[in-house]
């Protein structure tokens, strides 16, 4: 497990312990968390899972793939430096304590 | 053009559709339709409104979508467009079931989703790669030694139905009694044949239903028919409809995708080099062909009266969204029939899109992407048997007839 905090856009915090391999999508659809809709299920082809990851945490995170960079520019809310689509983001040991916001709206 | 003819004095167009909007599209059962479905579909960006109310011989006359940005604003928003009784397959009034989980809308929809789910995630697709690359191999034994293949029939029709019948952990002896049912619910436009159909597959569904409790396994059927929604039983009429609905839909749809695609690689040698030649690009090139050979459409229901685009709609309106259109969209796909590998990625409408969005995408695309890989490998050349001509079936699901390739 590891402890990834989502901060709603109206500053509502969720603190979830997700499985280590589950996706930061997934840690948020299985705790009925609202602000990621990720309608695909989690196949890079929506992009409906968009976050801003913590700034604190980005290198950690680290970059989006080529694909996913393309997708995210289809996301509805303004992407930003740190802009990640959340199905992308598999949950380590070494990403406890992860932080990441949720934008205002995912389309 | 005869399908585009204003239908003024048509008595069944609603007073509020302004008769400048109405046309008989055809769509999937005009001649200038089933000549080239995805060319005639990709060319009503230019000849039509991008709103349009059509009428037609055999369906209920509804509004229908061109703009992928018009489809996915009705995909998405369940509240105002509802895809309760959305469902095309003829069912007994006095004894209603719903198509589940189509016809269940948010926030409900979560719960039946979440049964399935799991089997179809990518993670789980990504388990059965190598069982679905061996039947494509075996597929393509039966075959390759005889120069020739009715690719529909030995090819397009087996492998998606032989990889569902394991997802549903069902017997592979049942592969031909389902391509019959399929045959018969989606294309025989007869509903006396569809009403037949409709009692064979309803026997054989209860049946696996009672098995499947019986004897609990971890395929699909099972999921489904020992699941609990919300933590609360189904009924028999909920499992049912649950049941059809995954069976129905994995039957045709990889089935006409295929067909598609395959013709058009007879038709372009250079293409066929240029997907050999660029193997790192195989998810790029299964996305673009998805965009390019998109078979089916969505429809929904209006709750409210509702202006889109500028046009009033009324409370019970029906809406299409014609998906292969919406793919061909230009001011979303810039030079929208052009095949190009090497697009900007975008989330294509293929899979429709919304709370909605197709639960066997991924199996789809790992199949797509598995037969391009194996038939191309093994059968890198190869036509359209000389003098036979390709046509289409009309219906729900749009694809070739027949797929006579030689090499």
């Amino acid at each position: 497990m590891a402890l990834v905090t989502y901060v709603q856009h109206n500053g509502e915090r969720h603190e979830v312990d997700v499985p280590v391999g589950d996706s930061v999508m997934q840690g948020a659809i299985n705790n009925m968390i609202d602000g990621i809709v990720a309608e695909c299920g989690g196949g890079l082809a929506c992009a409906t899972c968009h976050c801003y990851v913590d700034e604190a945490w980005a290198a950690k995170v680290g970059a989006p793939s080529t694909t996913e960079d393309e997708m995210l520019e289809a996301a509805a809310s303004e992407r930003k430096p740190t802009s990640r689509l959340s199905c992308q983001i598999n949950v380590t040991d070494e990403l406890s304590g992860l932080v990441v916001y949720l934008p205002e709206t995912q389309f | 053009m005869a399908t585009t003819q204003p239908a003024a004095g048509q008595s069944n167009i609603p007073p509020h559709v302004p008769p400048e909007l109405v046309f008989k599209l055809g769509i999937t059962e005009s001649a200038e339709f089933l000549a080239d479905p995805h060319k005639y579909m990709a060319g009503l960006h230019a000849t039509h409104p991008p709103i349009v109310y059509s009428y037609s011989d055999h369906n209920p006359s509804a509004w229908q979508l061109l703009k992928y940005e018009d489809a996915y604003f009705v995909l998405r928003h369940p509240e105002i467009f509802t895809a309760e009784g959305s469902g095309p397959f003829p069912r007994d009034p006095d004894d209603y079931w719903k198509i589940i989980p189509l016809e269940i809308e948010p926030p409900e929809h979560r719960k039946y989703r979440a049964l399935v789910d799991p089997l179809v995630s990518p993670k789980a697709v990504l388990a059965l790669e190598v069982g679905i690359r061996k039947l494509a191999n075996e597929l393509i034994d039966k075959f390759i030694g005889k120069g020739s293949c009715e690719f529909a029939k030995e090819f397009g029709r087996p492998l998606p139905v032989g990889v569902f019948l394991d997802i549903m952990a069902l017997p592979r002896d049942m592969m031909d009694e389902f391509v019959r049912w399929a045959m018969g619910l989606l294309h025989a436009q007869d509903r006396a044949v569809a009403g037949q159909v409709m009692g064979e597959v309803t026997a054989y569904l209860n049946k696996v239903i009672a098995e499947k409790r019986a004897e609990p396994d971890d395929g699909l059927v099972s999921a489904i028919v020992n699941g609990r929604p919300g933590g609360e039983e189904m009924s028999a009429r909920e499992t049912f409809g649950f049941l059809f609905f995954v069976w129905i839909a994995g039957l045709d749809t990889v089935f006409a995708t295929l067909n598609h695609i395959f013709v058009w690689l007879a038709q372009n040698p250079d293409r066929r080099q240029e997907i050999i030649d660029t193997p790192d690009n195989i998810n790029n090139i299964v996305e673009e062909l998805l965009r390019v050979f998109t078979v089916t459409f969505s429809g929904r229901t209006l709750r409210q009266d509702f202006e889109l685009r500028g046009v009033k709609m009324k409370k019970g309106d029906k809406i299409t969204s014609i998906l292969p259109s919406c793919n061909f969209d230009p001011e979303i796909f810039p030079n929208p029939t052009e095949v190009n590998f090497h697009r900007p990625r975008k989330p294509v409408l293929t899979f429709a899109g919304g709370a909605h969005s197709c639960l066997g995408a991924h199996l789809a695309r790992m199949e797509v992407k598995i037969c391009l890989q194996e038939f191309l490998r093994r059968i890198p050349n190869f036509k359209i048997k000389p003098g036979a001509k390709i046509e289409y079936w009309p219906g729900g699901v749009v694809g070739p007839k027949d797929v006579p390739l030689v090499w």
